[in-house]
């Protein structure tokens, strides 16, 4: 089942690359994080570890719905482009994508070696990595690129779960007082008016 | 309850910047003043001395770097009244400064005093996330593109870091278990590590974090560039503060590195270094204005700082560490004054100064300029002295002797070139260009006699002993 819910994960990154729609992309992303919520929750079971269990839910929570409910309705307030064409064109893309897979298998082949456990979702969050700094690269506006940052977040978060089981929960929950604090800059970033003289 | 004295002035400060009466901004500057107290305190406490259990623990070198961070952030503090005599800012603006400035002192002294990774990136993620808005307080089209710069450029670092930290985790968690994340049992026990090669790519990966966040190769320009864009205040807090902070990071995660493997450690690092101060040296070398310039020579003297650090010479490194974070400052704040209003010629910046008060701040900013260089008696120049000779002496162990002698020469040509631009800025600054009637204000002549004094406290044998005592 947490193959099945990893696939989901990737996938739904995967095609927030192509998307070319915000509110496409807030979706894209809010899937991408339940299924990151769902996985924590899985594991957490299966290692019967409680904290990875209220990660899990706090990671549904918050991610999954406050942050992209939170970002839609930013996006209403100051106006957002909702247009947001990639620069890499979708044939080229359709290239890239795959070859950052396999690079990125081959690249962390040394890393995975020496985690025993969960040794190719270790592959996997590395290569959201890559595939979320490439969704911050393949945009000019801001909104895709702080989507592409919150996606990396979440790839941080499958590896601390994949790699570790899970890192300590009250570092796991400054993690996320931390992306709530961004979220707030992030608001205040938009407002342009305000500081006006 | 040290603890909550430290955290003490950025809680009071954070409600104050609520009030919008005019004479808060006193208020808000005097409570900073309040940190002093637990940090002299700090000094007197046998260490290490736990803090919040064995997240938060006092060392020498922690004590030290605070005591540091708090004196520059008293002199920002106080430098910001007269903020609004040399640029336009908004009352609003000023207060916003503020508050996003208490949760940055919040940030900072959690990286400072962690001793758990996890907590120091905690710590460092809110310090960065604070100056972002501090960058947006000028309101101009270029500091809100370079604000977003931040944002982003400045996420990727620190999330790079968070990347090695959860791979150096990784590796220790069979031996220690969640403890894997402290840096003082990691440190006793980093010969038993299973899998020293996943801890080195850790460390490499959180490294490359660090150094792109304090602007080393390959983005020598993004930090530059936001210094330029954003006040002045700003400027000095990132040097200053914000650097240090990464730094003591930097320094506890290769300490650990070091027991793994030592050679893999300087290797990386000395080259990364070099590479960093070969292609800033040029950089300072087109530099055309005093914040770009100032903010390329940080990069410099962070990367000299590193190379310090692995060579075997600590010392040299924390009294070069010391002495840039109250030079650099200082020499930010001096740049807002003289480039008061938006005028940005560099010939002539030091002519039209009059009274008392004139003379001694072009007497300041020429000595500021000149220890930034590493003349005698800047506490630098022994530092730097300090640092090569602590490399060769390292190198004689290593039978590398002549590849290091080799290195420091190309260092030093790389330094002379960087020596020769501030001499001809300082000459230009004083000889060339027109004189205009300019001013500077009590308080920013109070600040940097506090920054003068701080360095002359560096070079007293008492501060050397202590120094000597961290490493």
């Amino acid at each position: 089942m947490v193959d099945f819910y990893i696939g989901l994960f990737l996938a739904s990154l995967i095609i927030a690359l192509f998307t070319t729609r915000l509110y496409g992309l807030l979706l894209w992303y809010a899937i991408n994080s339940f299924m990151l919520g769902i996985l924590a929750l899985t594991i957490g079971e299966s290692i019967d570890d409680r904290a990875m269990i209220i990660t899990g839910i706090i990671t549904i929570m918050i991610k999954a719905f406050g942050i992209p409910y939170t970002l839609k309705n930013l996006s209403q307030k100051f106006k957002f482009v909702r247009s947001i064409t990639p620069k890499i064109q979708v044939q080229y893309a359709i290239m890239l994508v795959p070859a950052i897979l396999v690079f990125t298998f081959y690249l962390s082949e040394p890393i995975v070696m020496m985690i025993h456990t969960n040794a190719n979702y270790v592959a996997i969050s590395i290569s959201s990595l890559f595939l979320s700094l490439l969704l911050m690269m393949e945009h000019r506006n801001v909104a895709p690129k702080i989507i592409g940052f919150l996606s990396m977040e979440n790839s941080l978060f499958l590896l601390g779960i994949t790699a570790t089981n899970g890192m300590p929960m009250l570092v796991e929950l400054g993690i996320f007082f931390d992306l709530l604090i961004a979220i707030v800059v992030i608001n205040l970033l938009f407002n342009k008016e305000e500081l006006k003289i | 309850m040290i603890l909550i004295f430290l955290l003490l002035p950025s809680l009071i400060m954070f409600f104050i910047s609520f009030s919008k009466s005019d004479k808060s901004k006193y208020l808000l500057t005097l409570t900073l003043f309040v940190v002093l107290l637990p940090i002299v305190k700090l000094f007197l406490l046998q260490k290490p001395y736990a803090v919040l259990g064995n997240y938060l623990v006092v060392d020498k070198l922690d004590t030290y770097v605070l005591l540091v961070s708090s004196i520059v952030g008293i002199g920002v503090t106080l430098a910001l009244l007269t903020l609004d005599k040399h640029v336009k800012v908004s009352p609003k603006a000023y207060r916003k400064f503020y508050r996003f400035f208490a949760i940055f002192w919040i940030g900072l002294i959690l990286s400072i005093l962690a001793n758990n990774m996890g907590i120091y990136w905690i710590g460092l993620e809110l310090a960065t996330l604070s100056t972002v808005y501090m960058i947006k307080t000028n309101y101009t089209p270029a500091a809100h593109k370079e604000a977003w710069n931040y944002m982003i450029v400045g996420a990727i670092a620190v999330s790079l870091i968070l990347f090695g930290i959860i791979l150096m985790y990784a590796s220790a968690k069979p031996i220690l278990g969640e403890d894997a994340m402290s840096f003082d049992l990691l440190l006793k026990h980093a010969k038993e590590i299973p899998s020293p090669y996943l801890f080195e790519i850790g460390f490499a990966i959180t490294t490359i974090g660090m150094f792109v966040k304090m602007g080393f190769f390959p983005m020598n320009l993004w930090l530059a560039n936001i210094e330029r864009a954003s006040f002045y205040p700003v400027a000095a807090l990132f040097s200053g503060i914000l650097e240090s902070a990464v730094l003591i990071g930097f320094f506890r995660f290769s300490k650990i590195a070091m027991e793994v493997n030592h050679d893999h450690l300087f290797i990386f690092i000395f080259v990364y270094t070099l590479l960093t101060i070969f292609i800033v040296s040029f950089l300072i070398f087109r530099a055309k204005d005093f914040i770009r310039l100032f903010s390329l020579s940080g990069i410099e003297h962070m990367a000299l700082i590193s190379m310090f650090w692995v060579s075997g010479a600590p010392f040299a490194a924390l009294l070069h560490f010391g002495a840039h974070a109250f030079l650099k400052p200082a020499l930010f704040l001096s740049a807002g004054v003289l480039e008061s209003n938006g005028k940005y010629k560099i010939a002539g910046a030091l002519k039209g100064y009059k009274g008392r008060g004139g003379t001694l701040f072009v007497v300041l900013i020429s000595l500021f300029l000149l220890s930034i260089i590493s003349l005698p008696p800047s506490p630098m120049f022994f530092s730097e002295l300090y640092g090569f000779g602590a490399m060769i002496t390292t190198a004689k162990h290593g039978n590398h002797i002549l590849a290091m002698i080799g290195a420091i020469l190309f260092l030093l040509i790389l330094l002379s070139i960087i020596f020769y631009r501030f001499i001809a800025i300082y000459q230009s600054m004083k000889y060339e260009g027109e004189i205009k009637e300019r001013k500077v204000y009590n308080i920013e002549l109070f600040v940097l006699i506090l920054f003068t004094f701080s360095l002359m406290i560096l070079m007293l044998p008492t501060t050397i002993a202590y120094l000597k005592s961290i490493v």
